[in-house]
């Protein structure tokens, strides 16, 4: 039984992590930073401690100080949130040992499913599909040529310590593979003085479809269906929605089940999802797993009913999964904006400082989760998301209808924000017929 | 808004609260105190870190173990001398029961572990010091262990690497305490004489007896940054001048500055510097006994030569005639070459003053740009062991085609800043006495001595003759001529008098077009002899100091054409050509012996 969680986070995710405690009758323990004195996570839990100084290193990030705040406050859980600790392996054991609970995956399984090539390998050998390419690295290009014809083009090269475009050459036709091959290792060569690559079947445009899974201690792991990511900006998700109008309830069983595989494959425990890519002839590869509970997490449990956050303390309290499969129904369409202190004019300067004024939109079907209030100071020290505005309607049409109004209502005074920004992308034509993959924002910036 | 105590809280009868029992707790040793940030860390950031506060980067003290494994290749290490039987001289009450307990505390059996290892593929005697073990003090066995492996080393023909970290002399045992200071270097006199390398490390804290002995004895000594390192200890100091000692006293930097050490290497550096060093030492030498380090020198310096020398040379006379011979082919070889190297001076005739002003440019290339040029794998080291290091004198080891070669520059520095920093390529006796200690090693090691001279001269100053300027020069002077390595000098700027000749009783000196070479400064030059000190023009060209000058007195062998605007930038220019110049030399001087060296460097000067 968990009677009191430090939350080792900060900002929305942590208000929304000691509610659905409160929820619970579980005490809360925030930490916090000295930058955070007047943060809202840190007034509203039972307990506030201070943890170091304003940079994440010396305070969210400091695993020996929120150990020891978890020890001294008589803690019997700590929920890593995201970002931060919650996907360090390190951390998750130090809580092991220290009798803490972790609300997340074991340790072990958070470091297999970190590491790129193990992952992949342990996808492939469940029979989950991964975007084809060599296992191994090369470097001789006539091998090479022999592995992209078996992988199939287009195909991407790519450098071994390749990174910022570096070393890399998309490739449409066998006959350009020498050249661009023998160019991508020259440049990798002189970038990196490594020369050894590898190649990758190019998925061109693809949307970013992510599965939401659950699993408890007993083995069972149920998913709850999908989210539609698709619009990011810089690897930066901007919208989110559920479900995703492209997929069928066919494909979703059997994403669905590619899902439920794959965590079961990894050994997981707890919330996790799954991030596939999804070509434009619906072939989808499994991209990674993330081992924590998700910003975009409301979407999903809006359109399935399901509280992840309490589901997540349940299972680390031992608790078996409540539902089956068969119990989870997709209803309706939930979508998700995300409100950064940022200026899209300005190349998405971030735009920390005091909130003068403040108004959200309510009412039916609307749901924000965030930390702000007035006169609040955003500090400089960590990420711009301020606030996450989602709405639920009946279909993608309404729900679309629910967040142009809601996103007109937003007033945040004293700081540049997004939220024009996206209520731009909400009139886009391209978005509302649905027609999105992950380079709709770099059009749509004219990028 | 403020948000202080404006929300309910969750409602827990204050019973509850107090059943609660503690389940969690941090376990034994996860955790500990950073004792020099006073920050929290984790025990095994810092056991799978160096040993180094995560948080602050200070170092702690490393198990000798430890050390060991982060040195030492995997698996290498092989000890000697494990068990000794434990002493007590004096019968100190109580002594062996401490060293029981102590040995049960550690794990350890004595103070210092020694033994065989490979540090990335170099085999090397290793001792090493571990301070959990009665502050790492030295005793009869410690004493003991280290002779051992020194004279183990010896026998091998192995390097000794010594990490030492130590109190000092173990009191318990008292006046034979004092003696494994004499012991210890004794054995490592033996090992040095033998033509073998020793590296000594100084770590956190080096002090008493053992700085007095076997830690301040290496051929290179490296120091872990910030360790203290003194004879007295800093609180006996103080007490005893009753003065309070300034911040930094006695650490390392302050040891670097003092001429004492060859360099402070960073934890994580200390594998890769080690082996950079042994590298550079060839591990791998030659067995036999006597004569060993002769056929060294040929190995190391002749390697491909076809000298026809190379064997039985060994009778005085018969080398002198050799020599002289050698000398006059020589002269011969430099007339022949006299008028292709006047053609290309001529071709744009300068005036000396011109030439003067150019050696002194402030973006000519300076001496490390030279030893950049030229060499690879340039390892500096510091200090003369006396007083200080001098800035003013780099120099160190590197590669000249592969080959090891001693590299000494003076260097001005570019930019006010570096100028200040290298006193304008003004070397002061320290200095000078550096380079002394740098050509030294490089005889016992049997590698050539290239040096760059460039200087405004010796550096004029109470503390320069405080510290025997001209002791340090004439020094340089009389032990030059007699080393039994080649000794190259090329002069690259200013050759400024006795400030430059004591870096350049050399087999050959070559010069650059626009160098110059002299007994004094025009300006002083017209000073003295004309009591105008504005005359330096006119002084410039009655001195003879240009290049073509001395090379028509032959002052110096080569003349090594310039470009028109000389820099670092184009220095390859220079240096290609006189890179293949140097192979041709050291080729043939690497042919000849000890005494042929020699007899040819006296000729050279015994005839001007």
């Amino acid at each position: 039984m968990i009677k009191k969680i430090l939350i080792a986070n900060r900002g929305e995710i942590a208000v929304r992590i000691i509610r659905a405690c409160r929820e619970m009758g579980i005490q809360t323990v925030a930490v916090y930073s000295e930058a955070d004195r007047e943060a809202l996570h840190a007034k509203l839990a039972d307990e506030a401690i201070c943890i170091g100084e304003a940079p994440a290193s010396e305070s969210y990030l400091s695993m020996e100080r929120i150990i020891s705040a978890a020890v001294v406050s008589g803690a019997d859980a700590v929920h890593p949130g995201f970002g931060f600790l919650s996907e360090n392996s390190r951390f998750a054991d130090l809580c092991r040992q220290c009798g803490i609970i972790f609300v997340g995956p074991p340790a072990e399984v958070i470091e297999k499913l970190g590491n790129k090539q193990e992952a992949r390998k342990t996808m492939i050998a469940a029979g989950v599909p991964v975007v084809p390419g060599t296992e191994e690295a090369l470097e001789d290009c006539g091998a090479a040529f022999l592995a992209a014809e078996r992988i199939g083009y287009p195909i991407m090269i790519k450098a071994a310590l390749g990174g910022g475009g570096k070393g890399m050459r998309e490739v449409y036709d066998p006959a350009d593979f020498e050249e661009c091959f023998k160019t991508a290792q020259k440049e990798a060569q002189n970038g990196f003085g490594d020369g050894r690559m590898y190649l990758e079947r190019l998925v061109k445009n693809p949307r970013h479809i992510e599965f939401q899974i659950l699993a408890d201690s007993y083995g069972n792991v149920v998913h709850l269906g999908e989210r539609d990511c698709s619009i990011q900006r810089n690897h930066q998700k901007l919208i989110e929605e559920a479900p995703s109008m492209v997929l069928t309830e066919k494909m979703r069983d059997e994403m669905g089940e590619a899902a439920v595989k794959a965590a079961k494959a990894a050994g997981y425990v707890n919330a996790g999802t799954i991030e596939f890519l999804l070509d434009k002839e619906n072939h989808f590869y499994f991209m990674e797993m993330n081992t924590r509970i998700q910003v975009e997490h409301p979407v999903t449990e809006w359109v399935t009913g399901v509280d992840l956050v309490k589901a997540q303390i349940k299972i680390a309290a031992g608790e078996k999964l409540e539902f089956a499969q068969k119990d989870i129904k997709i209803q309706g369409h939930a979508i998700e904006c995300r409100i950064n202190a940022e200026n899209p004019e300005k190349g998405f300067r971030p735009s920390p400082g005091t909130i003068e004024d403040l108004y959200l939109p309510g009412g039916k079907g609307i749901r924000i989760d965030t930390a702000v209030y007035s006169g609040y100071t955003i500090p400089v020290y960590y990420d711009s998301m301020i606030a996450k505005l989602i709405v639920w309607g009946k279909g993608r049409k309404e729900a679309i209808r629910k967040m142009q109004s809601a996103l007109g209502e937003v007033i945040i005074e004293g700081v540049d924000t997004n939220v024009d920004y996206q209520y731009e992308i909400l009139h886009d034509q391209d978005y509302l017929d649905g027609n999105i993959d992950v380079e709709f924002i770099r059009r749509f910036s004219g990028g | 808004m403020k948000l202080d105590n404006m929300f309910k809280k969750s409602q827990v009868s204050a019973v509850e609260n107090r059943e609660r029992e503690l389940k969690s707790e941090v376990p034994e040793g996860l955790l500990r105190k950073c004792n020099l940030c006073k920050k929290v860390i984790l025990t095994e950031d810092v056991e799978n870190g160096y040993y180094i506060c995560p948080k602050c980067g200070g170092y702690y003290h490393m198990p000798a173990m430890e050390r060991i494994r982060m040195i030492a290749d995997e698996g290498s290490f092989e000890e000697w001398d494990a068990e000794m039987r434990p002493v007590n001289p004096m019968r100190y009450k109580g002594y062996l029961d401490k060293l029981k307990l102590q040995q049960e505390k550690t794990g350890l059996r004595e103070a210092v572990v020694t033994g065989k290892a490979k540090i990335d593929g170099s085999d090397v005697v290793l001792g090493v010091c571990d301070g959990r073990f009665l502050m790492a003090s030295m005793g009869q066995n410690v004493g003991e262990k280290i002779a051992r492996a020194v004279e183990k080393a010896t026998e091998m023909r192995l390097p000794v690497v010594m990490f030492a970290c130590s109190g000092g002399a173990r009191m318990q045992e008292g006046i034979v305490s004092l003696m494994q200071m004499a012991k210890t270097s004794a054995a490592l006199k033996r090992h040095s004489e033998a033509g073998l390398l020793y590296i000594s490390v100084l770590t956190d804290p080096t002090t008493g007896g053992v700085t007095a002995s076997f830690a301040m004895l290496g051929d290179i000594i490296l120091a872990e940054p910030g360790a203290l390192i003194g004879f007295a200890g800093p609180r006996v100091i103080e007490q005893t001048i009753g003065q309070k000692l300034p911040k930094g006293f006695q650490r390392s930097e302050f040891l670097l500055a003092h001429g004492f050490l060859d360099g402070i290497v960073e934890r994580k550096q200390l594998r890769d510097t080690l082996s950079r060093i042994l590298k550079l030492h060839g591990t791998q030498r030659l067995s036999g006994e006597k004569g060993a380090s002769d056929r060294t020198a040929k190995e190391s310096v002749g390697a491909g030569s076809k000298s026809a020398l190379a064997g039985g040379v060994s009778a005085g006379v018969r080398n002198r005639d050799i020599a002289e011979e050698r000398y006059k082919k020589d002269k011969k070889r430099i007339l022949s070459e006299k008028l292709s190297v006047q053609a290309g001076i001529k071709k744009k005739r300068l005036e000396a003053w011109d030439r003067v002003l150019k050696s002194r440019k402030s973006d000519r290339p300076s001496g490390s740009d030279y030893i950049r040029a030229l060499f690879t794998d340039f390892i500096e080291f510091h200090g003369d062991r006396y007083f200080g290091d001098d800035a003013a004198v780099v120099g160190g080891v590197a590669r000249f085609h592969g080959m090891p070669v001693t590299v000494i520059a003076q260097e001005k520095g570019k930019g006010t800043k570096e100028n200040i920093a290298h006193n304008f390529g003004m070397p002061k006796p320290e200095g000078y006495r550096k380079a002394l200690r740098l050509m030294k090693q490089a005889e016992k090691f049997c590698r050539p001595v290239i040096c760059f001279v460039d200087t405004p001269g010796a550096f004029c100053g109470i503390e320069a003759e405080e510290r025997g300027q001209g002791e340090a020069i004439a020094r340089n002077i009389y032990e030059m001529s007699a080393l039994s390595v080649p000794v190259l000098s090329v002069v690259v700027g200013e050759g400024g008098s006795g400030g430059a000749l004591a870096l350049a009783v050399s087999d050959e000196v070559w010069i650059l077009e626009n160098a110059v070479y002299s007994i004094l400064s025009p300006e002083g030059f017209s000073s003295i002899l004309w009591k105008d000190s504005s005359k330096a023009k006119e002084a410039a060209k009655v001195m003879k100091i240009t290049a073509e000058n001395l090379y028509k007195q032959h002052i110096v062998e080569q003349v090594f054409e310039e470009p028109e605007e000389f820099t670092a930038e184009n220095i390859d220019v220079v240096t290609e050509k006189m890179d293949g110049e140097m192979l041709a030399f050291l080729e043939k001087y690497g042919a000849l012996s000890k005494e042929e060296l020699r007899e040819h460097r006296y000729r050279r000067f015994r005839s001007m």
